[in-house]
């Protein structure tokens, strides 16, 4: 393999990081086969001993994953950052996605109960306040009074389960980010990569 | 070298390579695969790492072969990791030296 086949093989895998960091990264690169040929070594010499662009532009594409999912969390950048660990390795289709997707499905359950809740309770209010001049339409099975207390109950016990689940959501994110990179090192001394 | 230890130890070799004196890549990597065998492409993202950790800083210096080179420089923030990396690694070694010594004395 020569430089511009080394070069052109990290480039093509480094396709999700963005064209100025690409490049930066490229740079280092090609500055490496440049000096070392200066130095006497042939191209093919120098690829051969910085080893295989593939599993090098892997490791380069998590690295900056995580680091982008650690600056904004956005779900988007967790879910790329999850998606490239996958890409390490059978291993990680089982011990991370596996595992983030049975925690997803958790976390919208959740929220589905949240809003469900708020939402139960809001109607019971609108729907007790009409009843008495829609008496056909609206059947409440209980007094005014525990309904109205009833649907008060329920609202605020659904703000409640929100509010807990909007910091459930947030702290999701920290841990994804955490167990990735935990997870990174032990792939990268599994494959003794850096 | 146990393969769980090489990723942290790496590190320290880079940390401790610049704490010398401010290297190039090239030269950085040459200095590490003279003693360590290792896929040298993977230094350059390690490097990366320890610049967004704020560990170095890079500069271009004009040379007198060709077009200028990137050098890496350690920064504050880098010399104290070095200095506690190191620490752990003699308190690791002494530790390992101490079992093994002593599984010689039973020979």
């Amino acid at each position: 393999m020569n430089k511009v086949e080394f070069l052109r093989r990290l480039s093509k895998t480094l396709d999700n990081i963005p064209a100025v960091e690409k490049n930066d990264i490229l740079f280092d690169y090609e500055e490496h086969f440049n000096i070392g040929m200066e130095a006497g070594r042939t191209e093919e010499e120098i690829a051969q001993s910085l080893g295989d662009p593939y599993i090098l532009s892997k490791q380069i594409n998590v690295n900056y994953m995580i680091n982008k999912a650690e600056k904004t969390a956005t779900a988007g950048n967790v879910l790329k950052a999850v998606l490239a660990s996958v890409g390490l390795g059978f291993f990680n289709l089982v011990f991370v996605l596996g595992p983030f997707l049975g925690l997803v499905g958790v976390l919208i359950g959740i929220w589905g109960v949240s809003l469900g809740l708020t939402f139960s309770g809001i109607i019971l209010f609108i729907a007790t306040i009409f009843r008495p001049m829609l008496p056909f339409i609206i059947n409440i099975p209980v007094s005014f009074f525990t309904s109205i207390f009833l649907s008060i109950g329920l609202t605020s016990l659904g703000l409640l389960v929100t509010i807990g689940c909007y910091y459930l959501t947030k702290s999701f994110h920290k841990i994804t980010v955490r167990y990735l990179k935990m997870n990174l090192q032990i792939i990268s001394n599994y494959k003794g990569l850096t | 070298m146990n393969i769980q230890f090489k990723k942290g130890v790496l590190e320290l070799c880079v940390l401790a390579i610049l704490s010398g004196k401010d290297h190039y890549g090239y030269e950085l990597v040459n200095e590490m695969s003279k003693n360590i065998s290792l896929s040298e492409g993977t230094i350059y993202p390690l490097l990366r790492r320890l610049k967004a950790e704020r560990f170095v800083t890079t500069y271009l210096q004009e040379s007198s072969e060709g077009p200028p080179r990137k050098y890496y420089k350690l920064t504050q923030s880098g010399r104290k990791a070095k200095d506690q990396l190191l620490a752990e690694w003699d308190l690791f070694v002494a530790g390992v030296n101490n079992i093994v010594k002593r599984g010689d004395d039973h020979e």
